[in-house]
């Protein structure tokens, strides 16, 4: 099996760190991790490893620091990892990042199974997994919790509004991976020694994590960064700071608190059961 | 004939409408008036029934039918396949297309607009339309004054922020929708309008992937969106036995449901279907009761449409208290016990006035 898995480095939007007063992000200064929906698309690709052999590849987006998803990739047991890093991929929106995320995975080569996370945390659209089934022109399966792989098709139970449903397709396929989906197991003893390894051998480590530019996979940069971007950010608006009409019941005994709240009608008695 | 077209792509199950496709149809009426454009409808199904007609009464002008044996459940490619040849064989292609934000509209709706390499915003709270200037010439094939740009407005991540998403350089602009979010119209049985049926040519490569099975548990409906009440615990509730005490404040009244915030879903407390929020359910109802929930951006778009809003809190900082209606300063373990408390003294005590009223008529 020659399997793929799609990962990013997001913001940590739980450290407190590069989070401005006004509740913006400063990108520089914010603590980075790897996407959590990611983690669930990893552990898929990793158990068809386990199950059925082959060959696990990671592949990521991003400014090079974003290396660091991919040695966190490899600790958990990878075989190997792609950065795609160029400057003209700035301002991308999903269309654009589709497109340069086929381009590297023709590049890297033939494939059974490509895994996405299924949304990220910054992002948010769950758009790139779909977009790639497209442009690679290969059925997908999206909101996958669970799954087996017989006689060249795999078999999935996918999310669907207040139920699951199960299909049948045969690989090549995407795959995005829900976050009810089995959880990402500890980083291996063998993952983190293979990581220290790469750390001390630079040769060896050029050679797993291959980082590649828009040259290097073939990418038309007209399709990239903003110029293949269909789509701008053109303006934020502030939602944090309305009301402010809010009546604060508080510094009194409870049941004062309580009573307050009653007495002022803001639970209709039509609503309260009799 | 080109005229203006706002599409939107009807989920129908059974030949019935999901609600996402009504409120779809009252959000493309209002672009449509705008823009002086028709408002169309797209189904794909074994068999359509009357449904066109009751798409016509609630806004459509006009019914695009793509009736297949095939078309039965939903699936990736002949949907695709045949929404592609729709809009490719259009004159002009629809100025906008609406899918609902839904596990088939986010599922489609990438792949439709990868193959026409449009834009797409997902998971849009607020639609509208109005001009753009584009000056920046980093790009200067872009720049431009567009009068009738589609304005996708979605909550930005993390942030306290509403982005405005605009790609108004190609039709069709395409967007999701939440589900919840948008009003359906009242429906005019009187409306009048096209039903057209369209070609559907599938290939042996759109039907590969097969639908072995398809569950809807109904005992895990979770009745949020017709709720009059709802009791929403977030992760102050400290650990899973917390949602025990917002079923026991729920039973306290008449047409309620309990719903949470995603920290508590993700910490394993609740089922999912409970989420309110961006990546879980927008919820409108009479009263919203958020306890131990700081009101993150993601969680208020769930709920800040609700009528009345109280909160609780240990925290009189907490970002929820700048929306919330009413609000509690303290802990919650023992706020909502005495809350209970006294809501089933005060039904014991107070007699039932509107049942008078209705003897009284
Ligand atoms: C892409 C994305 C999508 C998201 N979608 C959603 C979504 O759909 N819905 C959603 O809710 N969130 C969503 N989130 C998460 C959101 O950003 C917040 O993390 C989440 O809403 C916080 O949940 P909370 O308020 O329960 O927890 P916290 O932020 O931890 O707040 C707990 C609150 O409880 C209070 N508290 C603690 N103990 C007590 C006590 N004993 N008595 C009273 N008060 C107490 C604290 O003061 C605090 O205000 C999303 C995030 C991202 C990035």
């Amino acid at each position: 099996m020659n399997i793929f898995v799609l990962i990013k480095q997001v913001p940590d939007q739980g450290a407190k760190a590069g989070i401005n007063p006004d509740g913006t992000i400063d990108r520089a200064r914010a603590k980075r991790m790897l996407n959590p929906f990611d983690r669930y698309a990893l552990e898929a690709a990793l158990f068809v490893r386990r199950l059925y052999g082959g060959t696990v590849t990671a592949i990521s987006m991003g400014p090079p620091p974003a290396v660091e998803v991919l040695y966190e990739a490899i600790a958990h047991g990878v075989d190997q990892a792609i950065l795609l890093s160029d400057r003209r991929l700035a301002a991308s929106d999903t269309l654009a990042t589709a497109y340069a995320l086929y381009c590297t995975v023709r590049y890297a080569g033939a494939f059974d199974l490509v895994f996405c996370g299924l949304q990220t945390t910054d992002g948010d659209t769950a758009q790139v997994g779909p977009q790639l089934a497209e442009r690679l022109q290969v059925p997908q399966i999206t909101y996958c919790e669970k799954f087996e792989i017989a006689q060249g098709a795999i078999v999935a139970r996918r999310v669907i509004e207040g139920g699951a449903q199960t299909v049948r397709c045969p690989l090549p396929a995407v795959v995005t991976v829900a976050n009810s989906a089995p959880r990402l197991a500890y980083k291996t003893l063998r993952g983190a020694r293979r990581v220290q390894q790469l750390q001390r051998d630079e040769a060896e480590r050029s050679r797993v994590i291959r980082t590649v530019n828009l040259d290097d996979i073939g990418a038309d940069p007209v399709r990239c960064g903003l110029k293949g971007s269909p789509t701008i950010v053109a303006a934020t608006e502030k939602v944090g700071e309305i009301g402010g009409n809010c009546t604060l019941y508080q510094g009194k005994p409870l049941q004062q608190l309580v009573d307050d709240l009653l007495a002022a009608q803001v639970i209709a008695p039509e609503l309260v059961k009799q | 004939m080109s005229t203006k077209q706002v599409l939107i792509f009807v989920e129908q199950e059974d030949g019935c409408a999901r609600p996402v496709a009504f409120e779809l149809l009252g959000a493309g009426r209002m672009l449509a008036n705008k823009l002086g454009a028709e408002l169309a409808a797209f189904v794909a199904c074994d068999s359509v029934g009357e449904l066109p007609e009751t798409l016509v009464a609630h806004g459509a002008d006009r019914v695009y039918v793509a009736e297949h044996p095939e078309l039965a459940t939903y699936r990736t490619l002949p949907y695709r396949r045949v929404l592609i040849d729709l809009i490719a064989a259009m004159d002009t292609p629809p100025h906008i297309v609406l899918f609902g934000s839904t596990t088939t509209g986010r599922d489609l709706a990438p792949r439709i607009a990868a193959y026409f390499e449009t834009g797409l915003t997902a998971d849009c709270t607020e639609l509208d339309i109005g001009p753009y200037e584009h000056t920046n010439a980093q790009d200067p094939s872009k720049v431009g004054l567009y009068p009738d740009c589609l304005y996708a407005i979605r909550p930005s991540f993390g942030e306290s922020l509403k982005a405005r998403i605009l790609g108004p350089w190609k039709n069709p602009q395409m967007a999701t929708v939440r589900s919840g979010v948008m009003v359906p119209l009242a429906p005019d049985a009187t409306r009048t309008g096209v039903v057209q049926s369209v070609p559907v040519h599938l290939e042996s490569a759109d039907l590969q992937l097969v639908v072995a099975e398809t569950l809807r548990s109904l005992g895990e409906q979770v009745e949020l969106q017709g709720a009059e009440v709802i009791v929403s615990g977030g992760y102050g509730l400290g650990n899973p036995e917390g949602f025990a005490l917002m079923y026991q404040l729920a039973a306290c009244f008449e047409n309620s449901a309990v719903g949470s915030s995603r920290k508590a879903v993700d910490a394993g407390w609740i089922a999912h279907a409970h989420q309110v929020g961006q990546t879980g359910k927008t919820v409108r109802p009479k009263l919203y009761i958020a306890c131990g929930i700081s009101g993150a951006i993601q969680h208020r778009v769930g709920m800040d449409k609700s009528a009345t809003i109280v909160a609780i809190n240990k925290d009189s900082n907490a970002p929820i208290f700048k929306f919330a209606h009413h609000g509690i300063v303290g802990d919650l373990h023992q706020v909502i016990p005495e809350l209970i408390r006294q809501l089933k003294l005060q039904k014991t005590s107070t007699p039932d006035t509107s049942h008078v009223a209705t003897h009284s008529l």
